[in-house]
């Protein structure tokens, strides 16, 4: 059984386009070179452009230097010199958007408490499964953080699945940090809760000494500073007030940017409002907790819910705050019934919804599935197709600030665009190329798991990872004894030890001994 | 004067508690309500006990001139009867080595004078029903004993079977259910290796889950079983299959904190008209308890004369020893208890506990 | 006009208590009745339990329950609810004649959440800890008291297994030889040959009755093959061990068996040993990245290829019920993987239920079967569809009519 669309849609493009044969030959084969002039146009036989609006039949999107330029019917002007994608076949699909993840780094948690001070940059794996596998599913931007299991964690970062460095992988830097009101191992929910407003607290008293420093007349800061290598001559380095925040150290602004202890600038930034925050809610108290520690701590409107558990049944709250959430458990949350034992099942998005709670699906949910069966199940169980795609789309962009630049296929938004066969919700529809900011970065028809997971075919000179030495079916016609017809007894060969002996066990088991061979004939 | 005489001392005789001997002796007692059993209440009603048994009961009886006689000024019973008792056998209800011990009689390990028994007494239950554990498949024949005298009502009672996951051992066979019930079959049945017809006359059976009651149901039904089930909580939801298998439900022990679902299950099955009797798991809970199960299960919403009869009469008939205990009626034993009150409300206590016709026990002794 | 008005609102709630029970209209946009029809805007008929009658081209009488489409009531051959230890007879290895009935639990809570899956058939089998465990039976996933599943067919099947786990907890009589469990067989071999010894010795009695032991006339029975045997083999190897056990037997003349290879995992390796030796196959869940249990891997493809060549294919959900695993999603899969929807219905459908004997009530919508249905919000095994009604024997156990409210 011979595997794949490959080679029709290679003569299809060779015949359509020959000026161009060269250059898409290329494209099948290298998946991450760009086109030559910057400038990529993919004709689809449906445009999905964002959830709600209707599909464009046979149109086309053309993206130069990595930005859509163009959305539209068959008619859409393509530039001269652009690569073209010609697949009549298949559906056009904005890049899905991944909320949150803690994979693709090498741990997800310190066993520190508070460290705000970190950069997840500097775990990212570029190289760790979970980016390969996000492409192939069809996620173009993703938000890597740190895990659950903390109180204040690091800066997460925001990427693209494609690169061989955090660099290149770079999507923003603006990723913001992650904390925790459910309680981590061995905390209680005391510790945890008091555990957080300390960390305000601390920072508060922080500030406070070092502007008194400063009325003191103290340089120690300073000092420190310059030991620790700081940068205290640019303008980010200048003293500011605290525009913008819950509560107010008085006289921060004498106090230059640069002084402040690199350990405390993230939670400053924080207070501000000039970062976004991503807190983990297990539990439907966490969120209590959580909207109380962001509203106190002025970074409310920067705050995102990351839920899990029954924390949709506080959805009331989390609507009444207007803080996006993402779901990160099972679509149908269950409990059983304390007095009566009955099971008891809730669609959870739907609840969410219904409340009035903006939210972004995950594919971080126990049963690993992608994003576009989180969504699928969603419109199966009566969320609104449109909704239920907006959540792997348009409203994970928006929660990580990147609304005008990704989520949808808009002119002016990054040319992250999916081609699928077939409707995104389909079963049986697959990733067939991903385009991430005008250049292709997966093929299916050159993706060696897939083959391997879809036929069990490994190419000649590899060996899929814990494979037996077998490759694919092997006939067994030529190796191995035929079947006859009942009663007629056959001598055996020894082949490859595949056949066992051919006596017949008529003494009970306990006198036998099976390792004797014997080649026919009586029986022992 | 001299009659005078002789009716003043001989109403200070029967005002006064006279140690009665054993046996022989006649005397009457007077109760100002007498319960017979099966629901008939007499006010003012006379028991006349002659050698240890019941000679008349009623309103009316004819007291022979010169009876002591005994008064009471509130509610006089038969003594109550309690199942799943292991008083008295000191551990020596389960038999881990074999799976099948279906002819050994649990009342050859009983010692009448362990203290439990006298608490039982003391609590107004004049007759035990000793079981096995459920730990073994076929545990042995069940023994009905009273709680005075060392009496023994029955010494080779119903047969114990278990269907409960305890009776599995993941070291001998059976060790399964399907394992369980190929032996049982195989005691049951006809062929090699069956029980004697005697042995299989009436039938425990111990079946903890619905499953489990379900199993026990097609074996009554494939063999022919008489007898009852026992340490089901949800029996309740298949009462209309047990009534028509006419098998009883040993229920029970209840304490505070049941789950309301354990009580509308008995409840389902009074309404199904499944004769009931009480638990008690003797020594482990204490006696009153048998009375505290009754109670809860009235308050549930069980038919007080099916809460009764699971007490007494309807208990006795299950345990098989009918024709001797559980009803006030002329030919029974002499088992009875004097109350404070009404023995089915739980602030009543025994004044007066007799068996065989001698006084066992008094309150404040 | 308002007579009119007042006469219906009076008739519409008499005309649904007058369908309570077991008797129903059933309409649904597609019908799709695994008898090779696909109906449009079709109404089901179910009296007093059973399809009474299949009308296409109808439009929905009032009162009748309503879906997007409606499919037979699936049948799972591998639902594994009998799990633990105590499932299955260990003082012996071969056990042909204990039941698994008499260990199924069907009280068991998990039960309601299989039946609301969509599986309305399914077979329970003793768990494979024993080279040969016993006699699987059929039950309905509901139906019994309190919402209990109940016996459909007693001893379907003879179930087996091939591979490391029937050899589980034995180990060699060193030491403690008292222990139960120091005996054959301690490997793979040693299972293969339980197996072999088992069928020989049963046929050694058909001459012979003083050779009969516990358990050989079900045996019998499998190499008369009015039994299935169904084997459970995840990894190639073990599958070919199964096969080979067959011919064998056909070789050696002792009998025609009839094979059912359960959890075949490794099914694709090789499938032309399959075709010839003509097994059916069941095939376990899905798996994302392919491996499964027992560390077998299982292509997404499996299921097209084995029903391109014509292998009697069945799918299992290893007693998964949550919206993302449950059979409907493997049916799912298996579409996913190539296989077209007509296959996919079959091999949740009549396939497992003519494999063990029970397709002359269930399986398919066909007059005089039993009225096992399920209803769906849309296509039927898409993930955006899902499992909004079922009716086991003309009863709801998924009522759709609730479901309808919330649907926008």
């Amino acid at each position: 059984m011979t595997p794949s669309s490959k080679l029709p849609t290679v003569r299809r493009l060779v015949s359509r386009a020959a000026p161009l044969a060269l250059c898409t030959a290329l494209l099948a084969t290298a998946a991450t070179a760009a086109p030559q002039s910057g400038k990529l146009a993919i004709k689809a036989g449906k445009i999905l452009t964002k959830p709600g609006a209707p599909a464009i039949e046979d149109g086309v999107i053309v993206i130069v230097d990595g930005r859509i330029s163009a959305v539209g019917g068959a008619d859409t002007e393509i530039p001269w010199d652009a690569e073209v994608i010609d697949a009549p076949q298949w559906v056009a699909f904005p890049g899905f958007v991944e909320a949150h993840t803690s994979n693709g780094i090498d741990r997800p948690n310190e066993n520190i408490d508070i460290v705000p001070f970190l950069q997840i940059s500097d775990s990212v794996d570029p190289v760790a499964f979970f980016f390969e596998d996000a492409l192939r599913w069809g996620m173009t931007t993703i938000n890597v953080q740190q895990g659950n299991q903390t109180v204040i964690a690091g800066q997460g970062l925001i990427v693209k699945p494609t690169g061989m460095t955090v660099e290149e992988m770079l999507v923003s830097t603006d990723a913001g940090l992650k904390l925790s009101a459910t309680p981590k191992r061995g905390n209680s929910s005391a510790t945890q809760v008091q555990t957080l407003r300390q960390a305000f607290g601390d920072l508060r008293r922080y500030l406070e000494d070092l502007v008194q420093q400063k009325k003191d007349g103290s340089d120690q800061s300073r000092r420190e500073a310059l030991f620790q290598g700081r940068e205290l001559e640019g303008e980010a380095a200048k003293g500011r007030a605290m525009e913008g925040s819950a509560w107010k150290v008085e006289g921060l602004e004498r106090v230059p940017r640069g002084e402040i202890d690199e350990k405390q600038a993230p939670l400053l930034t924080l207070v501000e409002g000039r970062m976004r925050a991503f807190f983990y809610c297990g539990r439907a108290m966490d969120v209590v907790h959580a909207l109380a520690i962001a509203r106190e701590n002025g970074f409310l409107a920067q705050t995102a819910l990351l839920l899990d558990g029954d924390s949709w049944k506080a959805a009331d709250r989390i609507a009444e705050a207007g803080v996006p959430a993402i779901w990160e458990g099972d679509v149908m949350f269950s409990e059983r019934d304390v007095i009566t034992g009955e099971l008891r099942e809730t669609f959870v998005p739907g609840e969410l919804d219904r409340r009035g709670v903006r939210f972004a699906l995950s594919s971080e949910n126990p049963s690993s599935q992608s994003l576009w069966y989180q969504a699928a199940l969603c419109v199966g169980q009566g969320l609104p197709r449109a909704k239920a795609l907006a959540a792997v789309t348009i409203v994970p962009a928006e929660i990580l600030g990147l609304g005008k630049r990704v989520g949808s296929l808009e002119v002016g938004k990054d040319g992250n665009v999916l081609l699928l066969s077939g409707d995104p919700l389909a079963v049986t529809s697959w990733v067939e190329r991903v385009v991430i900011e005008g250049r292709p970065v997966y093929d299916r028809s050159t993706d060696i798991r897939i083959q391997h997971l879809l036929e069990g075919q490994t190419p000649p000179g590899t060996m899929a990872m814990g494979a037996s030495l077998e490759r694919g079916p092997v006939c067994c016609e030529e190796l191995l004894p035929h079947t006859h017809e009942a009663g007629e007894v056959k001598k055996t060969d020894g082949e490859q030890g595949e056949k066992k002996d051919e006596k017949k066990p008529e003494d009970k088991p306990e006198q036998k001994k099976p390792d004797e061979k014997q080649q026919g004939g009586e029986p022992k | 004067m001299t009659q005078a005489l002789l009716w003043a001392s001989l109403a200070a005789l029967g005002a006064s508690p006279l140690p009665l001997a054993r046996g022989a002796d006649t005397f009457a007692v007077h109760a100002a309500e007498l319960w017979l059993g099966d629901g008939q209440r007499i006010e003012d009603g006379v028991l006349l006990v002659e050698g240890g048994r019941i000679k008349a009961a009623g309103r009316g009886v004819d007291v022979p001139l010169g009876t002591p006689r005994i008064e009471h000024d509130s509610v006089i019973s038969a003594g109550l009867i309690a199942f799943d008792c292991a008083v008295g056998l000191d551990g020596e209800t389960s038999e881990p080595k074999r799976s099948v011990l279906a002819t050994g009689r649990l009342i050859d390990a009983f010692d009448a004078s362990a203290e439990g028994v006298a608490a039982a007494l003391s609590e107004g239950i004049t007759t035990l029903v000793l079981t096995p554990a459920p730990t073994t498949l076929a545990g042995g024949r069940c023994a009905v004993v009273k709680t005075a005298h060392g009496t023994v009502l029955s010494a080779e009672g119903l047969l114990a079977l278990s269907l409960s996951e305890e009776a599995l051992d993941p070291n001998r066979y059976p060790t399964s259910p399907s394992g369980a019930m190929t032996e049982l079959e195989r005691l049951l049945g006809a062929g090699q290796g069956a029980l004697p017809a005697a042995a299989r006359v009436a039938v425990l059976i111990e079946a903890p889950t619905r499953d489990d009651v379900r199993r026990a149901l097609g074996l009554a039904e494939r063999h022919g079983l008489r007898g009852a089930l026992s340490g089901s909580r949800r029996a309740g939801e298949l009462a209309e299959a047990i009534a028509a298998a006419q098998l009883a439900v040993v229920v029970g022990p209840f304490a505070s904190g049941v789950a309301q679902r354990e009580l509308d299950s008995v409840v389902a099955l009074g309404r199904a008209r499944v004769p009931l009797a009480f638990a008690l798991e003797l020594p482990t809970r204490h006696p009153a308890g048998l009375r505290l199960s009754a109670s809860l299960c009235l308050r549930a919403g069980l038919d007080p004369a099916a809460a009764w009869s699971a007490l007494t009469s309807g208990a006795a008939a299950v345990a098989g020893v009918q024709t001797r205990v559980g009803r006030l009626e002329r030919g029974l034993d002499a088992d009875f208890v004097l109350w404070s009150g009404n023995p089915l409300d739980l602030s009543s206590r025994p004044v007066a506990v007799f068996v065989d016709g001698v006084r066992a026990h008094q309150r404040g002794e | 006009m308002i007579l009119g008005l007042i006469l219906s609102s009076l008739l519409a709630p008499v005309a649904v208590q007058e369908l309570e029970g077991n008797s129903w209209s059933v309409w649904a946009d597609r019908v799709y009745t695994a008898a090779g029809d696909l109906l449009e805007g079709a109404v089901i008929r179910v009296e007093e339990g059973k399809i009474a009658a299949v009308a296409p081209g109808g439009s929905a009488p009032a009162g009748a329950l309503r879906a997007a489409a409606v499919t037979p009531g699936m049948v799972d051959l591998s639902v594994r609810l009998l799990s633990g230890w105590t499932g299955v007879e260990h003082a012996r290895e071969v056990n042909a004649g204990m039941r698994a009935s008499d260990a199924v639990e069907l009280f068991d809570e998990r039960w309601k959440a299989v039946a609301r899956s969509g599986v309305t058939t399914a077979l329970v089998n003793p768990p494979d800890f024993n080279v040969i465990g016993g006699l699987g039976l059929a039950v309905k996933t509901a139906g019994g008291p309190d919402g209990a599943a109940r016996e459909l067919a007693p001893e379907r099947v003879v179930r087996g297994a091939m591979g490391a786990q029937p050899s589980t907890r034995n180990h060699p009589a060193f030491g403690r030889p008292e222990d139960l469990y120091s005996r054959r067989p301690t490997t793979r071999m040693g299972v293969e040959w339980e197996h072999r010894a088992a069928f020989y010795d049963a046929a050694a009695s058909r001459a012979d009755a003083q050779r009969a032991f516990p358990g050989s006339p079900e045996l019998l029975r499998v190499l008369d093959g009015e039994l299935p045997f169904m084997v459970q083999a995840w990894t190639t190897q073990d599958i070919r061990t199964a096969v080979f056990l067959k011919e064998e037997i056909e070789r050696e003349g002792l009998g025609r068996p009839r094979f059912v290879i359960d959890a075949a995992a490794e099914a694709w390796r090789e499938p032309q040993l399959l075709v010839r030796s003509g097994v059916a196959v069941v095939l376990p869940p899905f798996a994302p990245l392919g491996r499964t249990g027992e560390d077998a891997f299982m292509t997404i493809g499996s299921a097209k290829l084995l029903s391109d060549l014509g292998v009697p294919l069945a799918l299992s959900a290893h007693g998964n019920t949550s919206a993302g695993n449950s059979l409907c999603r493997q049916a799912g899969w298996a579409m996913r993987g190539g296989l077209s929807f007509a296959a996919a219905l079959a091999a949740v459908t009549i396939t497992p239920a003519r494999l063990i004997g029970v397709d002359e009530r269930v399986g398919s919508l066909e007059v005089g079967k039993d009225a096992d249905l399920v209803l769906w919000s849309g296509e039927p095994f898409e993930a955006s569809s899902a499992v909004i009604g079922v009716l086991i024997d003309g009863r709801i156990v998924l009522d759709p009519r609730a479901g309808a409210e919330q649907a926008d």
